[in-house]
């Protein structure tokens, strides 16, 4: 072993070890969080590990970046064979891959390395002046570590570049490995050596080149874990640790034990927020994808999920050497306090600290953000566990919800109706309701779920007559639950009062067991998503289907009589609801019943449409919070509808109806709003009315 | 401060009500209970002048049947320390016979301050408060709408007709709370609500003042009939000024 490899091993190890000094103080702060199980259904995570992780499949929707950067982790993935040959190689002279693998293979190695960097050198180039020259709106914002990004970049076009000037000064330098060593197989290092051969001293240089190399890739490790590269560690396990894209039906809250004796509900600070939470928070890349896909966010409202992220990782440095007495940890916050700053700094909390009620209540919980973030990370999950927070240990929210948390009390609807009056709009249409059935005996097929919209909105009202119809016009055997229908508490689950939403799931499974209910369907996406994924974990087990699907297959048994003449040609968009699309996939049933109600309809996509839909405002809750700042999403996303040029837009839920049509009084178009169950029953056959 | 709140249990106002068969009470059959809206505010004034003076003890006592103890519990997840429950089978009209048993009860208390809604928005007697002030001797101001103390003085702000009026008095003190003292009653968040649980809650016989005023009688005022549309615009104007005359007989 000569001095230099010894110097070398050295360096290795002193960098080897402050790495995973860091890694083990890393994990060691998740500790800080709530435990739960990740472990299930370990096919599915390895499947999204496979997808999201090394396919980049989420990555990949933004076309530009998406593929700069999925090039530089695929170029990381090979080159990182390489690096491990290097780093061996300065302790131990003797060792190469070439020793070891068969001729051709490693000629293809050797190729593989040199291309990649090729590709690597492109993408970070193209990305160096994408942050520098013209950031796009997402890459800018208080929470960005700008700086960082651009010197990491710079890092990676230096370690490519010290590839090709290693190898060529190697070919300048040795005359006796120009043979073996050289070839097609290493086009630039060659050709680059090639050049070099005349030049004086490429031995030393040589030297400080590869040295330049090692120093970079020991360096870029040890600066991961203080930074938001950390994400380069962390987020192929976060892809794997993470439910957002299943195992589980996604979208779903988590399930609370309110009779558990506990000190805090929900979450306040980051010690209430589960590991998984604190790992998404290593893992955030700060792309900002999420923050550019936000409705309240685009809309000027306070809030940006990628803050809530980064928010949670600022408070878990702060917070966790604090707690760990690691007052003298490099890197950390806690560095920079003195005893009194730290004592201070363990004050802190994470709601009001760091993220206000304001940002929090903004949410529209349109799972835009979850449904963007390339590295599977949940923000929407920590926003609902500080909203709990707020609601469940300080009864803090916005005054004006209060109504509705008692309303929901008293009449079991959001809004001050009395329960008397649910199925008013069934006056003279010859609807049975479960009691009336059971008293003849009778055990209907099918439950119409008529939800709180739907049975007190005089808009909403006019969707339930005519989904009601098109089920009478094809014989279907259902009844409605007419007044012991209630609220299932979906909307107090989504502003925080879990206990109030128990309650009210509870009522409402306690109903539909005594009527033996089997199979639910509703027009209502809130009540679609609550009943059918939520409601199991209260015990409650139905089949529960959205009407748009149902309407489908109804039509696909031919059971729908339609009056099949051409009308007139209408234009027609459709606008996804977020419950419906992101939470539930389900895009093409509600377009597809429209193309088959108006077989002459010229049909538009809006802009942002399917997984990317915007969504109308009213989700989370929103529909009982005043919107009182920026400007209202139901607008941005009316004016987005409407330049489609569409005569009609249609919707499959009535909040959404409430929401788009306002927007179009707003804008003063002359554009109706209709459910797609208004556009099927006005094509009824012996139907007065066409859409 | 110890300040004692007396609180009713009372039908949701925005039910539908039926007569009872016994054709004196309202049906029980699809009615929701709840702290009388007034009794909600008194219960937040007290417990903001704890907050702000600091300290202090706010016990909510309620006469009713059992089911009252429910009202007294969302007190008590409202921040209330401790409740009294003066059984009875049923709250009689009799504001008299009540206020004899809470002053019975509130006499010993060494309460500072005693605190009523202005109303129960059932029977909108609005007595029982006033009546107790004059069994206990204390001072009363009925109808507050504004409520601060200072040592062993408070006073008090009252809506007039066409103003207000600040008046003040030695504690201890009786005041009925009207509306806009505080502009909502605080939610009872879930940890007050388990909190509350472990809150002392005491349940003895009422010691009811003998009854003389009772129900007769209660009837449900008559149904609306159905609204006309006689026409629209100018045309309309002609038939339904002679409607006016002829039908409705007010022109
Ligand atoms: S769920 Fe929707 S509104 Fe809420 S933070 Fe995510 S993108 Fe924004
Ligand atoms: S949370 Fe995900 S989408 Fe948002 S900035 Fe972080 S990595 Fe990007």
């Amino acid at each position: 072993m000569s001095g230099q490899n010894i110097a070398f091993l050295i360096v290795l190890t002193a960098a080897l070890g402050l790495f995973s000094y860091n890694i083990q103080r890393l994990v060691s702060y998740l500790r800080l969080g709530t435990s739960e199980n990740r472990l299930d259904h370990p096919e599915r995570r390895t499947w999204n590990l496979i997808t999201i992780g090394f396919a980049q499949t989420k990555i990949l929707r933004e076309r530009g970046a998406g593929l700069s950067h999925a090039s530089v982790f695929w170029g990381f993935l090979v080159l990182t064979a390489g690096t491990a040959e290097i780093l061996l190689h300065g302790v131990w002279p003797a060792f190469s891959y070439e020793a070891i693998l068969p001729r051709p293979l490693w000629q293809l190695f050797m190729l593989s390395q040199e291309l990649f960097a090729v590709v690597v050198l492109v993408a970070v180039s193209w990305l160096l002046w994408r942050r520098l020259v013209a950031p796009p709106k997402r890459l800018q914002g208080k929470e960005v570590h700008g700086l960082e990004a651009v010197i990491i970049l710079c890092v990676i076009a230096s370690l490519m570049l010290t590839i090709y000037t290693t190898g060529g000064l190697e070919y300048a330098s040795d005359p006796s490995v120009r043979a073996t060593q050289f070839g097609w197989f290493r086009p630039i290092s060659t050709g680059l050596g090639a050049l070099l051969t005349s030049i004086p001293g490429t031995h030393v240089a040589h030297d400080v080149s590869y040295w330049l190399h090692a120093l970079l890739v020991l360096g870029f490790l040890n600066f991961l874990p203080y930074s938001k590269h950390l994400h380069v560690v962390s987020s192929l396990i976060n892809v794997w640790f993470s439910n957002t894209s299943g195992p589980g039906q996604i979208g779903v809250m988590r399930a609370m034990d309110l009779d558990a004796e506990v000190e805090q509900f929900g979450a306040s600070d980051v010690d209430h927020l589960s590991w998984k939470n604190l790992l998404d928070g290593y893992s955030c890349t700060e792309c900002g994808r999420c923050t550019a896909a936000c409705p309240a966010n685009i809309t000027g409202k306070p809030l940006s999920p990628r803050k809530i992220v980064v928010d949670t990782r600022r408070r878990l440095m702060e917070k966790a050497p604090l707690l760990a007495g690691e007052l003298d940890v490099p890197g950390s916050a806690a560095l920079f306090l003195d005893a009194e700053g730290g004592k201070a700094a363990l004050g802190n909390v994470l709601l009001d600290n760091y993220i206000t009620e304001d940002e929090l209540w903004a949410c529209t919980s349109c799972r835009a953000c979850v449904t963007e973030c390339p590295v599977s990370i949940d923000q929407l999950d920590i926003i609902n566990e500080l909203r709990r927070g707020l609601v469940l240990n300080e009864g803090r929210f916005p005054e004006e919800v209060q109504p509705t948390f008692e309303s929901l009390e008293k009449n079991a609807s959001p809004w001050a109706f009395s329960p008397a009056d649910r199925a008013q709009w069934s006056d003279g249409l010859n609807i049975p309701t479960y009691a009336e059935a059971f008293a003849e005996g009778r055990r209907p097929d099918i439950l119409f779920w008529v939800g709180c919209m739907g049975s007190f909105d005089d808009r909403a009202k006019k969707i339930t007559v005519a989904f009601a119809r098109i089920l009478q016009a094809a014989n279907i055997d259902f009844a409605i639950l007419g007044q012991e229908e209630t609220c299932h508490g979906d909307p107090a689950r989504r502003l925080g009062n879990e206990y109030l939403y128990q309650m009210l799931a509870k009522g409402t499974i306690e109903t539909l067991d005594r009527y033996e209910v089997k199979t639910i369907v509703t027009f209502c996406p809130h009540c679609f998503h609550q009943m059918g994924n939520e409601f199991p974990q209260l015990g409650g087990n139905y089949e529960v289907v959205h009407h748009s699907t149902y309407i489908e297959r109804l039509m696909d048994a031919n059971l729908i009589p339609l009056n099949t003449e051409h009308g007139q040609r209408l234009t027609m968009t459709y606008h996804d609801s977020c419950y419906l699309g992101r939470y539930n996939a389900v895009y093409s049933a509600p377009r597809e019943t429209l193309k088959r109600a108006l077989p002459v309809l010229t049909f538009v996509e809006p802009a942002r449409t399917e997984s990317r839909g915007l969504c109308c405002g009213a989700g989370g809750g929103r529909m009982f919070v005043d919107e009182k700042v920026g400007k209202r999403i139901n607008v941005e996303r009316t004016e987005e509808l409407v330049a489609t040029g569409a005569d009609v837009i249609a919707v499959a839920c009535p909040f959404c109806m409430t929401m788009m049509t306002d927007g179009v009084a707003k804008l003063e178009k002359d554009v109706s709003v209709l459910d797609i169950s208004e556009v099927v029953a006005g094509q009824l056959l012996g139907s007065a009315r066409t859409a | 401060m110890k300040i004692a709140v007396c609180i009713k249990r009372v039908a949701d106002m925005g039910a539908r009500f039926q007569i009872g068969a016994d054709g004196t009470s309202v049906s029980d059959a699809g009615i929701k209970y709840d702290m009388s809206d007034f009794d909600e505010w008194a219960v937040e004034a007290a417990l903001q002048l704890n907050e702000k003076h600091g300290g202090g003890e706010v016990t909510v006592i309620s006469l009713g049947p059992d089911a009252a103890q429910e009202t007294i519990r969302k007190a008590l997840a409202m921040g209330a320390d401790k409740g009294v429950h003066l059984k009875a089978d049923r709250i009689p009209f009799d504001g008299f016979a009540i206020a004899e048993a809470l002053a019975a009860e509130l006499k010993d208390g060494a309460y500072d301050l005693i605190l009523f809604g202005r109303i129960a928005v059932d029977s909108a007697a609005g007595v029982t408060g006033a009546m107790v002030a004059e069994l206990l001797g204390l001072p009363c101001v009925t109808a507050v709408s504004k409520l601060d103390v200072n040592g062993a003085m408070g006073t008090a702000e009252r809506q007039v007709e066409g103003g207000v009026e600040t008046l003040s008095f030695p504690l201890p003190a009786l005041c009925t709370i009207d509306q806009g003292l505080v502009t909502q009653a605080r939610y009872p968040s879930l940890k007050g609500i388990m909190a509350a649980k472990k809150k002392p809650l005491e349940s003895k016989p009422a010691q009811l003042g003998a009854i003389s005023v009772s129900v007769r009688k209660m009837e449900l005022p008559p149904e609306r009939s159905a609204g006309r549309i006689v026409g629209e615009g100018a045309a309309a104007v002609p038939e339904l000024i002679r409607l006016l005359q002829t039908e409705a007989k007010v022109l």
